[in-house]
């Protein structure tokens, strides 16, 4: 074997391996961009040297193909925070819509569901004119003007909550073919890959199979276990068999009390795909948690002043000399039977201003010691043990906490993920030196961080002179 | 602060930690180190400051609040992903250690190449 011949031929194996190689190379170039794309390193194989006579004469190389460099406990954590930052974006987009139908318009010359507060303190405010005034028309219509003005703003706030509901309920209902789609692709996916590579990194289809778990997260929650033969499978988060080996399951849709459910067989995993993240959570959270929340305090809000103010008027005699009776009440909104739906059905039901029973009973038409009880109740813990005033601006500050909450989440989620992508392009295709290396940056830039946090710290603490400091360990 | 006799305007203490949160997020670590000392400087001058001063930064305080509450978030979430970028190196050290030889492909072990 020791001749020119075999010489060349060892050579010319050792070229075509480098072609191979560069082919590799030439690959990565060009997907450089291309999403989901994880880099490839070729692969080396011996050839297996032969014996002759106890010597062992070598036979070059070949390139047996391409490895792709991933890790999948990174691409792993990678799609939870992405799951997470999915969650609280969308939930955030709705909070922030919910917020500013409470923000008062300053440019808007009419009132609006911002305006509640106001309109609160001016309802009550008129009584106290009337109070001065107790037989002037003209106070009698301004109560009647600034009741319809909050019942009006009121009832359109609830049915604006109500309009944003279904909207999120609509946006939800849209998820879920997205994510049959890909579960579907995932399975299919699995079957190639199971076929084609039970063993080794499938190059091309795992990077694939990678981007559409990538999507899926962004949609709904999910758990991933590798299985045998490179299989993957998937649940949602609460457990939920979505993906297994070369079979997916369909998440569907069905109506539960005017809202769709979501499914998977008979089971009914709404709630849990609620808090599961992906921006199907966030579409959940805010349509189930947040916009009933907000529309449980009008309703409140809504029962509360409307039966308060209706028993007081019906208290007392209007300008007629006329008592209110269980037949022919002196009402001046709609009076509500339960909370519920409080806010959406609130209206001004008295037409004519002197029936206002600005007169204490027994006492003549001229009395307003009835009128000073109805401004008095502005005063008065009529809402759940608060004053309307408080009641209502205690709602708005929750709200606000919670936009907040959600903004702080959102951005630390998205810093998150950020740091994750970045680590996982650092470290594609490294080697452990390289690695190390990145590693370093990741804890020079968290200590550092750690620094400027413990630093930043002690100057605000010291500036609000607020004594003890926290510190960051 | 005087710099070259010229007045020189120190960065706002809501500046300072947006953009904290901004260099972590990207792991710029460099930059990291670059307001670490910003941080000291301003250590320094609040100790040197008058009332003036010291109100002013106390008003700044409170305007940044907010930010620095999310910059405690980030740095916690970077926390959780040292954590698990060291769990990975383990395990890749480990796999190296226990697990096939990666470089044996590459090298011959006849010597006579």
């Amino acid at each position: 074997m020791g001749t020119i011949n075999s010489a060349l031929s060892i050579m010319s194996q050792a070229l075509e391996a480098d072609q191979g190689a560069l082919n590799i190379v030439a690959n990565n170039v060009a997907n450089a961009n291309t999403p989901g794309y994880t880099k490839e390193t070729p692969s080396w194989q011996e050839n297996q040297p032969i014996n002759i006579s106890g010597v062992s004469y070598g036979q070059g190389v070949t390139e047996t193909g391409a490895t792709s460099a991933r890790d999948k406990v990174l691409e792993s954590r990678l799609d939870q925070q992405q799951q997470l930052a999915s969650a609280s974006g969308s939930r955030l987009a709705a909070l922030d819509t919910l917020q500013a139908l409470f923000t008062p318009d300053s440019g808007s010359s009419s009132s609006t569901a911002g305006d509640i507060g106001s309109d609160i303190t001016k309802f009550f405010s008129s009584f106290s004119s009337l109070e001065a005034n107790p037989t002037d028309n003209s106070h009698r219509q301004a109560v009647l003007s600034a009741a319809k003005t909050l019942s009006g703003d009121i009832s359109n706030a609830a049915a604006s909550l109500n309009s944003q509901r279904s909207a999120l309920d609509q946006e939800a209902a849209g998820v879920t073919s997205q994510v049959n789609s890909l579960t579907s692709a995932i399975a299919q996916l699995n079957q190639q890959i199971q076929t084609t590579s039970p063993n080794d990194d499938a190059g091309t289809l795992e990077n694939q199979r990678q981007e559409d778990l990538s999507k899926l997260s962004q949609l709904i929650g999910i758990n991933q276990v590798t299985t045998e033969n490179n299989g993957l499978a998937i649940t949602t988060t609460s457990g939920a068999l979505l993906v297994s080996g070369n079979s997916s399951y369909q998440l569907t849709t069905g109506t539960v009390s005017g809202v769709t459910d979501f499914f998977v067989g008979n089971a009914d995993i709404t709630s849990q795909l609620a808090t599961g993240g992906g921006s199907l959570g966030g579409y959940l959270m805010a349509r189930d948690t947040d916009i009933p929340s907000a529309l449980n305090s009008l309703d409140q809000l809504a029962y509360s002043i409307s039966t308060a103010v209706n028993t007081q008027n019906n208290a007392g005699i209007d300008l007629d000399g006329v008592t209110g009776t269980a037949a022919n009440p002196l009402y001046i909104f709609s009076q509500p039977t339960v909370v519920a739906g409080s806010a959406a059905s609130m209206s001004v039901v008295m037409t004519d201003p002197n029936q206002i029973a600005a007169a204490g009973a027994g006492d003549g038409t001229g009395d307003n010691s009835n009128a000073t009880a109805m401004a008095a109740l502005a005063n008065q813990s009529i809402v759940n043990g608060q004053t309307p005033t408080d009641y209502y601006s205690n709602f708005v500050t929750t709200l606000g906490s919670t936009v907040s909450n959600v903004q702080t989440e959102n951005t630390a989620q998205n810093a998150s993920v950020t740091q994750l992508q970045t680590q996982n392009n650092a470290l594609s295709g490294v080697n452990l030196n390289d690695e190390a290396s990145s590693m370093t940056t990741f804890e020079r830039s968290y200590q550092a961080a750690s620094q400027v946090f413990a630093m930043l710290n002690t100057v605000m603490a010291s500036a609000l002179n607020l004594g003890e400091q926290a510190t960051v360990s | 602060m005087r710099e070259n006799g010229e007045l020189r305007e120190r960065p706002k203490l809501k500046e300072l930690v947006v953009e904290a949160s901004r260099a972590l997020s990207r792991l710029d670590a460099e930059r990291l180190e670059e307001l670490a000392l910003s941080c000291q400087a301003l250590n320094r001058e609040l100790e040197r400051g008058d009332a003036a001063e010291r109100q002013a930064l106390a008003n700044e305080s409170k305007d940044a609040a907010g930010d620095m509450a999310v910059f405690a978030r980030v740095l916690e979430a970077t926390r959780a992903n040292l954590s698990v970028m060291n769990r990975l190196r383990e395990l890749r050290a480990g796999r190296l250690e226990y697990g096939r030889v990666e470089w044996a492909g590459t090298e011959s072990r006849h010597g006579d190449n």
